[in-house]
């Protein structure tokens, strides 16, 4: 959806405010639009205040490397997070801390680290990706299966509304706290309900020991059948994926428990391999970073499909079969690479992902077809544009990112 | 309007006598009690749907009900408005072993789900003392946990879809038996929204592999503060319990005089469980007792059996219900704070109830802050329950400026309604209200619950009654 197309004399109104806001050193103009870096909750609150008012769009962003992500928008106005960067808490023996929407992830992990702690996440660009912007997608990769998604990590948000409105969810306590979950409203709507500023996060001690392998097979099926061999058994698996490349199918595991445990729990392993024909290897180093490299492959598409377990090593084969290359957590979330030449196979995929209960999102479309990014839900998409009328009626965040156009 | 709900359910499924009535006119929270002008017991979506279109188009109000084990008032009818009970819908509609994965009516008892899943060797994670009793559809209104917590979440954790009639009558789903669907998290959001959003009539829950091996070790001490630096020790040496429990000694004599679960005699009392793998439990748990020892533990104590473990649950859920041998009277609060300052909370707890000459004695989920101060008291003594119902809330509104929260795991309900005032600021409130308005813009979803209204100041807080069937022995209270 295009932006708002103001006049002159309200563009300078809003520059004019802006600068009031932040200082004009943190204004600037870029093409065809404004970009500010507010420095507090407050500033962001007045800067969206100023938006609404006069209905200009806004986008924030932290890292920007998931700006493609969605359908394509033009905003009047960029909302830059990164002066909002501060690690603000870190009470350990609670396990939890308060973070700035604009933190870096690998920073704010690094400071973490100084207590053991982490947040038991592993999203893509760790070392550009902000907190607020990894929440706005609800990223997640091979901790999933361990630790849950940022559904179960976050637990409080301060948000702002498209109006100015700043408004806390949650609390900084684990427990269970009263009112409705807004952060988990927030977590995933790609910045459409509002701007998260500020998110406090449940840790985990970060695990000491951990070991990685391989069970490699020229067939998938066996490999799936291991999988949820591997789901239903006792090992202390942190992380489990199906791959498949060019040279073949590959089901890695890491285990994370005490040394003397792992040995024996490997021993299992062997056992549970053995009984569908095949062997565990220990892993090469970067298997853990294949998610992150399907993301960073030129000229392809790039798809993010959802599935039950039972049917990861039937849809990997399927993307075998269109000439792609996939890896697939055992949660059932499949990141795939696919040539240009399948494009006309995208709309049937989907299809058949669907009847599955499953979806299928666009993350990356190298020739621009018209097909919809996302999966949409019809029966809720009634409640879903009620929503983001109620949060933003004059639609300045974002506007027409979200599936449905929303 | 009751002919055409009697239309929809049958002259068996509707209720309109008045001493019928009265079973549904309050929840757990007995203090509080409304009579409902009907209450209705539908057997499948299609009949819940009808109602719930009857009464978007008569504007009634209408509240959700399951087993009514609710402490907050969650249940509580609305005034000429319907209950909807869910005693009638309790199948278990499908299940996925190879997928960990149970499709369930509302109506379904929590443990039953486990009981379906256990020959697979699965279980149900969340479990809320009530679970012999309390339903699956109660349990994602309050986004229920458990002495589990800790370690397996919430419902919200365990819940990926949900079959939902709006409060205008439409049918939707929310979620996908596969994760992260596409669009805002409905299903994240209804979860713990205490019926103010809907009604649901079929769930999705995801299912747990049962641990290996379990172990419990009670640790005694001199003093909360060296068992809270316990459970601080154990979290920094990377170990995650399943539970961590602290009872202090009131509590520890009040479990001891009505079970016997032979508690050592101490000011405080840690409880540690850890599950897992066999060998990963046995050497965790072996760090776990270094670490109450070098804190001062002067004893620690393994449970050598299941009937042991048992037995050692039992006592600390009995803490309590047994509080009812050291008082005539109780007031149990459910508040949450930081950890790390239970110490401070303790004391000032202490201090205030002896101003007002009252004992207060303490359980505390140690591994996430849920704190029950639980305020003894005579009614019997003029003027004596004001000063009970003021000190709870009062030490309520301690656990807010420490940091905490107002509600553990009891819901806001109508009990905690004014309190959330005081926890949320205007905007806060304002906001959740949008989400509100969106789902159900006339206000007939168990309305005059979870947030303040003014008119409805000064209501009570609750004052313990026991629950019939805590007192018939079929529930405890947590």
């Amino acid at each position: 959806m295009p932006s708002t197309m103001p006049d002159s004399t309200s563009l300078q109104t809003f520059a004019d405010d802006l600068a009031a806001i932040s200082g004009l050193e943190h204004l600037r103009v870029d093409g065809g639009a404004f970009t500010i870096a507010p420095a507090s909750t407050e500033e962001v609150a007045a800067v969206l205040h100023c938006a609404n008012k006069s209905g200009f769009s806004v986008v924030p962003i932290g890292g920007g490397t998931k700006q493609s992500w969605g359908n394509p928008v033009r905003p009047s106005l960029l909302l830059h997070t990164h002066r909002l960067s501060t690690l603000r808490e870190h009470t350990w023996q609670d396990m939890t801390c308060t973070v700035e929407a604009g933190c870096v992830w690998s920073s704010m992990q690094a400071s973490l680290a100084k207590h053991g702690q982490f947040v038991a996440l592993d999203p893509l660009w760790p070392e550009h990706s902000t907190i607020g912007g990894i929440a706005a997608t609800n990223d997640s990769g091979s901790l999933r299966l361990r630790y849950g998604s940022l559904r179960d990590l976050i637990i409080g948000m301060t948000i702002v509304l498209a109006d100015g409105t700043i408004a806390r969810s949650g609390g900084k306590v684990v427990k269970n706290v009263a009112g409705y979950d807004l952060h988990k409203l927030m977590t995933g709507a790609f910045g459409t309900l509002g701007v998260i500023t500020e998110i406090t996060l449940r840790l985990h001690s970060i695990p000491r020991h951990m070991q990685s392998f391989t069970i490699s097979s020229p067939d998938v099926e066996p490999l799936g059948k291991l999988l949820l061999k591997l789901l239903d058994s006792h090992l202390s698996t942190q992380s489990l994926q199906l791959r498949s490349t060019n040279s073949g199918f590959y089901l890695d595991v890491r285990l994370a428990t005490l040394p003397e445990v792992i040995h024996d729990q490997a021993n299992s392993l062997s056992q549970i391999a053995q009984s569908v024909q095949l062997e565990a290897c220990n892993s090469d180093s970067d298997v853990w970073n294949a998610r992150q490299q399907h993301l960073d492959w030129p000229e392809h598409f790039v798809v993010k499909a959802t599935m039950l377990p039972s049917d990861i090593s039937r849809l990997t084969a399927t993307i075998r079969a269109l000439g792609g290359t996939s890896v697939t957590q055992a949660v059932g979330i499949m990141t795939a690479t696919l040539p240009i030449a399948a494009s006309s196979q995208l709309e049937p995929l989907r299809e058949k992902l669907e009847a599955i209960h499953g979806s299928l999102t666009i993350l990356r479309n190298p020739v621009n077809t018209t097909m919809p990014v996302s999966s949409s839900p019809e029966d809720t998409l009634p409640l879903m544009r009620e929503l983001k009328q109620r949060f933003d009626p004059n639609r300045i965040l974002n506007p027409g990112r979200f599936l449905g156009g929303i | 309007m009751l002919a055409d709900l009697r239309a929809v359910v049958g002259t068996n499924g509707i209720i309109v006598e008045r001493n019928q009535l009265q079973t549904y006119e309050c929840d757990g929270l007995t203090a509080l009690r409304t009579l409902p002008a009907a209450v209705v017991l539908p057997r499948s979506r299609d009949e819940v749907q009808a109602i719930v279109r009857i009464c978007a188009q008569h504007r009634i109000p209408f509240v959700a009900r399951g087993a009514g084990t609710g402490l907050s008032g969650g249940a509580l009818p609305a005034a000429n408005g319907i209950v909807i009970s869910f005693a009638r819908m309790n199948r278990i509609l499908s299940v996925d072993i190879p997928n960990q994965r149970i499709t369930v009516e509302p109506g379904v008892i929590n443990t039953h789900v486990t009981q379906r899943v256990a020959p697979s060797g699965y279980f149900y994670a969340p479990d809320p003392s009530s679970q012999t009793v309390c339903t699956i559809g109660g349990n994602v209104a309050e986004n229920a946990g458990g002495a589990h917590c800790l370690k397996y979440g919430f419902t919200t954790t365990h819940v990926l879809a949900l079959d939902v009639i709006l409060p205008s009558g439409e049918f939707v789903q929310f979620g996908s038996t596969t994760v992260d669907a596409p669009g805002y998290d409905l299903t994240g959001v209804f979860v713990g929204s205490e019926g103010t959003l809907g009604v649901v009539t079929a769930i999705t829950l995801r299912i747990v592999k049962r641990a290996e091996t379990v172990q419990v070790l009670l640790a005694a001490y001199n003093s909360i503060a060296a068992a809270g630096q316990t459970v601080s020790d154990i979290i920094a040496a990377s170990i995650l319990p399943a539970a961590m429990e602290i009872m202090d000694r009131l509590s520890i004599k009040a479990a001891e005089a009505s079970v016997h679960p032979n508690y050592p005699d101490c000011e405080a009392l840690l409880l540690v469980e850890l599950d897992g793998p066999v060998a990963e439990v046995h050497l965790h748990m072996q760090q776990v007792r270094e670490i109450c020892r070098a804190n001062g533990a002067w004893e620690d104590r393994l449970a050598q059996s299941e009937h042991e473990r048992l037995l050692v649950w039992k006592g600390r859920k009995a803490a309590f219900a047994a509080a009812g041998r050291l008082a005539p009277n109780y007031i149990v609060q459910d508040g949450v704070i930081p950890r790390t300052k239970l110490p401070i909370i303790l004391e000032e707890i202490g201090r205030m109830a002896s101003e007002t000459g009252l004992r207060v004695t303490n359980v505390f989920h140690a591994g996430d802050g849920n704190l029950h101060p639980i305020v003894l008291y005579n009614a019997s003594i003029p003027g004596q329950e004001e000063i009970a119902v003021d000190l709870s809330i009062r030490i309520l509104h301690r656990c807010v400026d420490h940091g905490g929260s107002l509600r553990g795991k009891h819901g806001v309900g109508k009990e905690k309604q004014q309190a959330m005032g005081y926890m949320y600021s205007e905007p806060d409130l304002n906001t959740m209200q949008l989400v509100r308005c969106a789902f159900d813009p006339h206000q007939i979803a168990n309305p005059d619950k979870l947030f303040p209204r003014p008119r409805l100041c000064g209501e009570k807080s609750g004052p313990y009654i026991p629950h019939p069937l805590e007192v018939a022995g079929v529930a405890e209270y947590f």
